[in-house]
């Protein structure tokens, strides 16, 4: 060990963070395979089997378990402390594996009942785990950034993300709500659309973007005013809905919200300007184009207000749902798995052979190649898939789903090659 | 590259190696990066101080670079007590970087 003086922030156990990223990336096989076979769905009301099961295998076995993941490993970063407990790490990934293929078994065969209900109080134990974990983080110390607070946010609106989501599987079998728990659906969404996703994303990403980038660019009080805006417009979301207000006045959300995306890009693209490194690499790439597919979730939520209420167009709210999990969603997530995860592997494997030679740099740990053509497969399936719902054409649905499912084989690819990296001998000549 | 030293050839000697470690995020050694700010030899008691600084305080890298110096510092120095100290003041910024390394990051 060598003597330092200075702080440093003190990296996670990669044994405590692996285990999410390699059930993520089989969760996206899981969501694309899904989606392959449920094309049929896109006409139909959104509340169906194979939509529910594909967006809670996208929301949580994609998205929020690689979320969790990179989240232990960025903690130290973002509270600028470190993990309180490894062994609550373990237990919120125990739980919420085990829990989440019973959610989307008991929504693809629609049983309300045992498998459903199982997977929920798992969930909600493992992401009450995963809550314990932040706050006992976060307030190890004494100052807390605009970083801190939006991942401590983002945490508290996912617990009332998943707690809502059981009070609804509840509500399904033993009437403890009002009204029909498929009135809720909406709140549901949107308390872990807006408040879980999107708030740790730009908490995240504001942080991540310019480390990437090298670049020097903070504006605290434009992330502050994005944090202000996203939860303002959650919350006045949840008012118009619980105090039976004109939908009109919806608009005022969804301006609030789209102001803070547009900000949150402005935000990125200083960074971008201000970068010292000329060269981007192509997850940092990637990333920015999430930053741009946010944008358009808002323009089929509009297009969703005007056109519902009519049920002229049930697809698109499909539409919506489709670019939020396959859209931003998944690009951040294909981009940072490549800057993050090599990281992880990198200290793990060379940590203690610094020094001795040449090491591979992290971005020589996963195949390069592999992932642009991974990229070009996303992105063409994306837009092909849009391109299916819009025009109600079955061919260009499962051809966008085909390609996305393509991306989803080369992402878990370049994981598993990626997590099994071990050092080879003739990498280090002074031995 | 402006490195404050007490001992010019030492420091030299040292820095031949220090060219070896690398930022493994950016691909460029920590010299031309301009990380390290001053390297510091008491001959009496045969220490070595090493301050330097990282691109930023929250860099994922920064153990394994750190290590890296000390590693490289008691290759250069055996027999010599060496301690790497990380600094923050001044913060790390693009006019630290040498012709080379500017050549190198595009700049």
């Amino acid at each position: 060990m060598s003597p330092l003086i200075g702080g440093l922030q003190k990296t996670t156990n990669y044994r405590v963070v692996l285990p999410f990223y390699i059930y993520a990336s089989f969760g996206f096989l899981l969501g694309t395979c899904l989606l392959l076979f449920s094309t049929e769905a896109v006409g139909a009301h959104y509340f169906n089997p194979h939509t529910l099961a594909i967006t809670h295998t996208m929301a949580l076995a994609w998205g929020t378990m690689i979320i969790f993941g990179a989240s232990h490993q960025l903690l130290p970063v973002l509270v600028e402390g470190k993990l309180d407990s490894d062994p609550l790490a373990y237990l919120t990934f125990a739980f919420t594996a085990v829990g989440i293929p019973f959610l989307v078994y008991g929504f693809y065969v629609f049983d309300m009942g045992l498998p459903l209900q199982l997977g929920a109080i798992l969930i909600n134990i493992g992401v009450i785990c995963y809550l314990a974990n932040v706050l006992a983080s976060s307030f190890n110390k004494n100052s807390k950034n605009v970083h801190a607070w939006y991942v401590i946010t983002a945490t508290l609106w996912l617990f009332a993300t998943t707690f809502f989501g059981l009070l609804l599987v509840l509500n399904f079998r033993t009437p403890i709500l009002s009204k029909n728990s498929v009135e809720y659906l909406s709140v549901h969404a949107h308390l872990g659309i807006v408040g879980w996703f999107l708030l740790m994303v730009i908490g995240v990403g504001s942080r991540l973007i310019p480390m990437f980038l090298i670049s020097k660019y903070t504006n605290d009080k434009v992330l502050w005013l994005v944090f202000a805006l996203l939860n303002g417009a959650l919350i006045g979301f949840l008012l118009v809905y619980f105090a039976d207000l004109s939908t009109m006045l919806l608009y005022i959300p969804i301006l609030m919200g789209l102001i803070a995306i547009l900000l949150f890009g402005r935000h990125c693209y200083k960074a971008y300007k201000a970068r010292i490194r000329k060269s981007i690499d192509p997850q940092v790439k990637t990333s920015l184009i999430s930053v741009a597919q946010m944008l358009l979730p808002f323009l089929a939520l509009i297009a969703t207000l005007v056109l519902l209420p009519g049920g002229q167009s049930p697809e698109i709210a499909i539409l919506y749902g489709f670019c939020i999990f396959f859209g931003w969603l998944t690009a951040i997530i294909l981009g940072m798995t490549f800057k993050t995860m090599p990281f992880i592997i990198w200290n793990k494997v060379y940590h203690n052979q610094a020094h001795k030679g040449r090491t591979p740099t992290p971005k020589e740990i996963f195949n390069n190649s592999i992932y642009n053509v991974m990229l070009y497969s996303y992105l063409g399936g994306f837009i092909i898939f849009i391109l299916g719902i819009l025009l109600f054409n079955q061919i260009l649905l499962k051809g966008g789903a085909l390609a996305l499912l393509i991306a989803a084989i080369l992402y878990v690819y370049n994981v598993m090659i990626t997590a099994c990296h071990k050092s080879k001998q003739n990498e280090y000549p002074n031995e | 590259m402006n490195i404050q030293t007490n001992d010019i050839v030492k420091c030299n000697y040292a820095l031949h190696d220090l060219y070896n470690v690398y930022d493994p995020e950016i691909g460029l050694n920590i010299v031309d990066l301009g990380l390290v700010y001053e390297l510091h030899f008491d001959e009496v008691d045969h220490k070595l101080l090493c301050m330097m600084t990282l691109t930023t305080q929250f860099c994922p890298m920064g153990d394994a670079i750190t290590r890296d110096t000390y590693n490289s510092l008691v290759k250069s120095y055996p027999g010599w007590e060496v301690t790497v100290s990380l600094t923050f003041d001044p913060a790390w910024d693009l006019s630290m970087l040498s012709d080379d390394g500017k050549a190198f990051l595009g700049r």
